[in-house]
């Protein structure tokens, strides 16, 4: 019997416990009862997430297409082929003819080792990670008015706040142990905004339930703001001392009257005014916000209201209170960090700057490193149908069901020249591969995940991987050589991070003998430095914090005569984004064992559909039938549906209209029509 | 009565080794106490229940019931030492007598017994509790219980398994301790124990309202710790994985706080919310058990309590449950 300490593979809240296991076989997990994080509690996924890990699907030897069908091949013969095809597309369409795509589910190390392949070894900024379809919206907004993309403060302050605004975030299902704080706290005399048109789990805990319109958030905001300005309830001393741009702020909302926000919501103009007042009137409030904020076309001007509101009434820098983005994955904070991202090196620095360039250029012993940004992975699939694009390698990602308007996606991806996968399961992206290389997940390798209030914890191996399977980081260093290229040569992932972390500020302090116990939260610049459990304190990130006025624009595409409902998409408790894992967890699968959509009493009266009749739904970009939830959870003409399902795919349906800032797609709305099957 | 020096634990344990499977309480690296080899980590009696349910050891969270090569069955190993598990505490010990019997009626349950027959119970008493606080000895239960009397091990026997693994024991010098158990046992009576009862009266006298279970339901987020913790949760769920070699039978600890407990195949549910399903979770331990076992099935062990994210564990919904309609 022995126990391994890691984090949670699942959301990014980043709960700690171990796993046990028994002869090489994991039998169950328990919870670390010192964790600040999750107090010796999990949620059901991390309850279950030793579950997955034996299942017989398990990848366990590298795979190669041949006349159309994938073959067993050796590791040799897999890792010589992915170099020759990657190297062989770039020769004849140039370096930015190949993109990577890394991992929000991978450690901090290998995202860090697949930004350095695509850069240092292939040449290439076209690196992006998953993050792009969650919460790019933050890293820019907040960078922009902050000067950091990050949640400002910790877990922790859920204990110690009057008030919390819950925005475009289902949290008890989630972020589940971030939820349960937030209902202790309730119970604790804390009150709760939820403006959310679902009435999710904490609605039913609110002081106030804004059901706003799908896309409205930012008249909302600027509705709030009017109010708290024009009511004397904005802090004046923190306007004037930590913030530049104000009276711009307050030109722009300055004709967001109540009356006119309640016409925009669809609220009425008191709970506009209730909701101002008891934000604004708290001693400490937090924002919560998620993927209800991020996922639209104008997600970075949703960013931007609500650090503007936060500002507005100094509730930032202090405990309990801050702007307080939930990061979905476990390591999506990390794979930022690390710098998948197109245009950003580890640690948010820019691959414009020739000084940072120098710097990567020098550490990893290469003459130079490309300047231009590459490729936002929202765009891969336009530039591929472009012909800009024609070679992809996949780390740990399975875009066939997570990229919006899954035919476009099926296309692009069966029409590159080469597509590379190194997962741990045959996902329906893997299926449609070149070549598949076969990985180890969470349990079976050492290395570190960041999680949302940017804790750098680690992982400890329990396990060995099934098969032939290999560990991500060592799989690219393996290609790097392969490429001939001599500086990818470690010995664990200790080495990896020491070397990520002195070329990357934030992380400056981080080293593995600093991170047993608890972790450590960035920013940590030095080797003496405690870390930052609350950002912004004395100064922002940027100096000054910045009021960007915001105008209100609609989603991009409406409701109309032919498509009625509008449509939202996200996730359910019990599965995890595509459902390669949860799905294959007995527990997991069989409470959510089929696609489903969530349609308003009303609605299904009208239409004469009964719960649980199958209906076919369709939007411009194709249709699905799945089974109808008749549910109050929703409001009328709005429909909800979780797209972790591979029959009955929300991803067949959703709209590629991208924010022009962040690139993120607006899977929060589109138009759909729903008919009862015959 | 023996007694065992605290430096002498580690000679105790160590000459058992040959002849058993030793598992006991141990520190782990972030603090987390749970029941383990005593070469993984220190070992660590005082404090707390440890988190983790001490059954475990007999019906762990997964389990391997058989596998299917070639249409030949075939059944886990068994192991090659007997285990010896230290640490329950009397509470504990209660929960586990509670479990032998239910896996033993009827039906006799082949994979817990596989384990559980043979092994020897060691109980934890004295004054090793948190913060030094004294824990009333159990005085039976268990094949041996070690004593903490602040500064030795008080070790008695109550089977003869017991007598054999302590046979090598020094007799305590202070024979008095002997008559100081039933005495101490006596002297706590715990406001735990009052509420819990006080509470099953009142489920039993239909005195708890459906609104009451809305209120504590709407709270729950299905996270099915308190079933997981719980020492005498006995629920399963049973999953076969199927490759080209072979199939593999397993099951898996289930919790009734999950929607799929209960749904029928058609897909409706008669506990289909969480306020029907937490009603369910402490009905059955406090009226339903009962009735049928003649006696409350929750010890007050505590580990739900801890273990639930949002303040609902037994505990605190008996004490709601009695300051509202007691
Ligand atoms: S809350 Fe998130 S990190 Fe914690 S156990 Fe659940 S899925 Fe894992
Ligand atoms: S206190 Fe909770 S965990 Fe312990 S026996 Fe009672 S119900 Fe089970
Ligand atoms: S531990 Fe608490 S939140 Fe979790 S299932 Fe039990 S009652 Fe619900």
């Amino acid at each position: 019997m022995k126990r391994s300490l890691t984090v949670c593979p699942y959301c990014g809240v980043g709960c700690t416990f171990y796993l046990v296991s028994n002869d090489g076989r994991l039998v169950g997990v328990e919870p670390s009862t010192t964790s600040p994080v999750n107090r010796g509690g999990l949620c059901v996924k991390g309850w279950n997430a030793y579950a997955f890990v034996h299942h017989p699907d398990r990848l366990t030897t590298p795979l190669v297409r041949r006349d159309g069908v994938l073959h067993p091949a050796s590791w040799d013969e897999a890792l010589n082929l992915v170099v020759e095809r990657l190297q062989a597309v770039q020769a004849t369409h140039g370096k930015d003819a190949v993109m990577f795509a890394s991992s929000a589910k991978a450690t901090n190390e290998e995202n860090y080792l697949l930004m350095k392949l695509a850069r240092a070894v292939f040449g290439t900024n076209n690196i992006d990670h998953c993050a792009r379809l969650c919460h790019s919206s933050t890293v820019t907004g907040l960078a922009e008015t902050f000067g950091s993309g990050a949640m400002t403060n910790s877990i922790s302050c859920f204990d110690q706040t009057d008030v919390i605004l819950i925005i475009g975030s289902n949290t008890t299902e989630q972020h589940p142990l971030i939820g349960s704080r937030i209902l202790n706290a309730v119970q604790s005399g804390t009150h709760l905004i939820v403006a959310d048109n679902r009435r999710i789990r904490l609605a039913r805990h609110a002081a106030l339930h804004l059901r706003h319109k799908n896309g409205s958030d930012v008249a909302l905001l600027n509705g709030m703001m009017h109010v708290i300005i024009a009511e004397g309830l904005a802090d004046q001393e923190f306007i004037a001392d930590r913030t530049e741009n104000y009276a711009a702020l307050a030109a722009s909302v300055a004709d967001w009257t109540p009356e006119r926000t309640a016409a925009a919501t669809g609220l009425a103009a008191a709970e506009v005014v209730a909701a101002a007042r008891l934000y604004a009137g708290a001693e400490r409030a937090m924002i919560v916000y998620s993927m209800g904020i991020t996922q639209h076309s104008h997600g970075v001007d949703n960013v931007r209201c609500i650090a503007s509101l936060a500002m507005l009434t100094g509730n930032v820098g202090r405990p309990g209170t801050g702007v307080n983005p939930l990061r979905g994955q476990n390591n999506v904070q990390g794979g930022c960090d690390m710098g998948a991202l197109p245009d950003l090196f580890s640690g948010y620095q820019k691959v414009a700057d020739p000084l940072v360039r120098g710097k990567f250029a020098h550490t990893w012993g290469v003459s130079s490193l490309p300047s231009e940004p590459g490729l936002p992975l929202t765009r891969a699939m336009d530039a591929a149908s472009e012909g800009c694009l024609h070679g992809m390698f996949i780390m740990g990602e399975n875009p066939m069901l997570s990229d919006p308007d899954q035919g476009h996606a099926r296309t692009v991806l069966e029409n590159l020249e080469l597509l590379v996968v190194q997962d741990i399961f045959l996902t329906e992206t893997a299926a449609i591969a070149d070549i598949v290389l076969p990985a180890a997940c969470f349990a079976e390798k050492e290395g570190t995940f960041t999680n949302t209030e940017r804790r750098v914890q680690r992982l400890h191996k329990a396990v060995e991987p099934p098969g032939q399977a290999r560990a991500d980081w060592e799989i690219i260093c393996a290609l790097a050589e392969r490429a001939g290229y001599g500086g990818m040569r470690y010995t664990s992932p200790e080495e990896i991070m020491a070397e990520a972390a002195s070329l990357t500020p934030i992380y400056g302090g981080i080293a593995y003998g600093r991170l047993d116990r608890h972790g450590l939260q960035w920013p940590c610049p030095d080797k003496t430095h405690p870390g930052t459990p609350i950002m912004h304190q004395d100064r922002f990130t940027r100096g000054l914090g910045y009021f960007t006025p915001v105008a209100h624009r609609l989603s991009a595409e409406l409701p109309d005569a032919e498509y009625p409902f509008v449509l939202t998409t996200g996730r359910t408790y019990f599965h995890w984004h595509t459902g390669s894992m949860t799905r294959r967890t007995h527990l997991l699968d069989r409470e959510e064992p089929r696609s489903f959509i969530e349609l308003n009493p009303d609605d299904a009266a009208r239409l004469g559909i009964r719960h649980r009749d199958m209906v076919l739904v369709s939007s411009r970009r194709g249709e699905i039938t799945t089974e109808a939830r008749v549910t109050g959870m929703v409001i009328a003409g709005v429909l909800f549906m979780p797209f972790h399902f591979a029959e009955g795919a929300a991803n067949a349906l959703t709209n590629n209209a991208l924010d022009p800032e962040s690139s993120i797609p607006e899977f929060k709305v589109c138009a759909v029509r729903l008919e009862k099957m015959p | 009565m023996k007694m065992l020096h605290p430096d002498q634990l580690d000679r105790f344990f160590a000459s058992l080794a040959p002849t058993w499977e030793l598992r006991l309480p141990i520190l782990l690296p972030d603090g987390t106490r749970v029941i383990g080899c005593p070469n993984d980590a220190p070992h660590s009696l005082h404090g707390a229940p440890v988190a983790g349910k001490p059954t475990a050891a007999f019906f762990p969270q997964q389990s391997t019931l058989f596998t299917v090569t070639d249409g030949a069955i075939e059944e886990p190993p068994p192991a090659d030492r007997p285990l010896f598990i230290v640490g329950f505490h009397p509470r504990d010990l209660a929960c586990l007598r509670f479990i032998d019997r239910f896996f033993a009626d009827g039906c006799r349950d082949d994979c817990y017994f596989r384990v559980r027959h043979g092994a020897a119970i060691g109980g934890l008493s004295g004054y090793c509790g948190p913060a030094g606080s004294l824990i009333p000895p159990a005085g039976g239960d268990c094949d041996v219980e070690f004593f903490w009397d602040r500064s030795s091990w008080l070790v008695i026997a109550y089977s003869a398994t017991g007598n054999t693994l302590i046979a090598d024991l020094p007799e305590t010098a202070a024979p008095e301790a002997a008559e100081l158990f039933p005495q101490l046992a006596a002297e706590l009576p715990d406001e735990n124990e009052l509420l819990i009862r006080h509470a099953s009266a009142l489920l039993r006298a239909n005195r708890v309202p459906d609104l009451f279970w809305a209120d504590i339901g709407d709270r729950c987020i299905a996270c099915t710790g308190c079933n997981l913790a719980c020492p005498t949760c006995t629920c399963f769920g049973v999953q076969d994985w199927r490759s080209a070699q072979k199939t593999e039978r397993s099951r898996m600890w289930d919790s009734c706080q999950l929607d799929g407990f209960m749904r029928e195949a058609g897909g409706h549910n008669p506990l289909g919310s969480e306020a029907e399903r937490t009603r369910r979770r402490i009905h059955h331990k406090l009226a339903a058990d009962p009735e049928k076992w003649g006696e409350i099935s929750c010890f007050l062990c505590g580990r739900c309590d801890s273990v639930c994210p949002t303040g609902i564990g037994i505990i605190s919904v008996a004490r709601e449950m009695v300051a509202r309609f007691a």
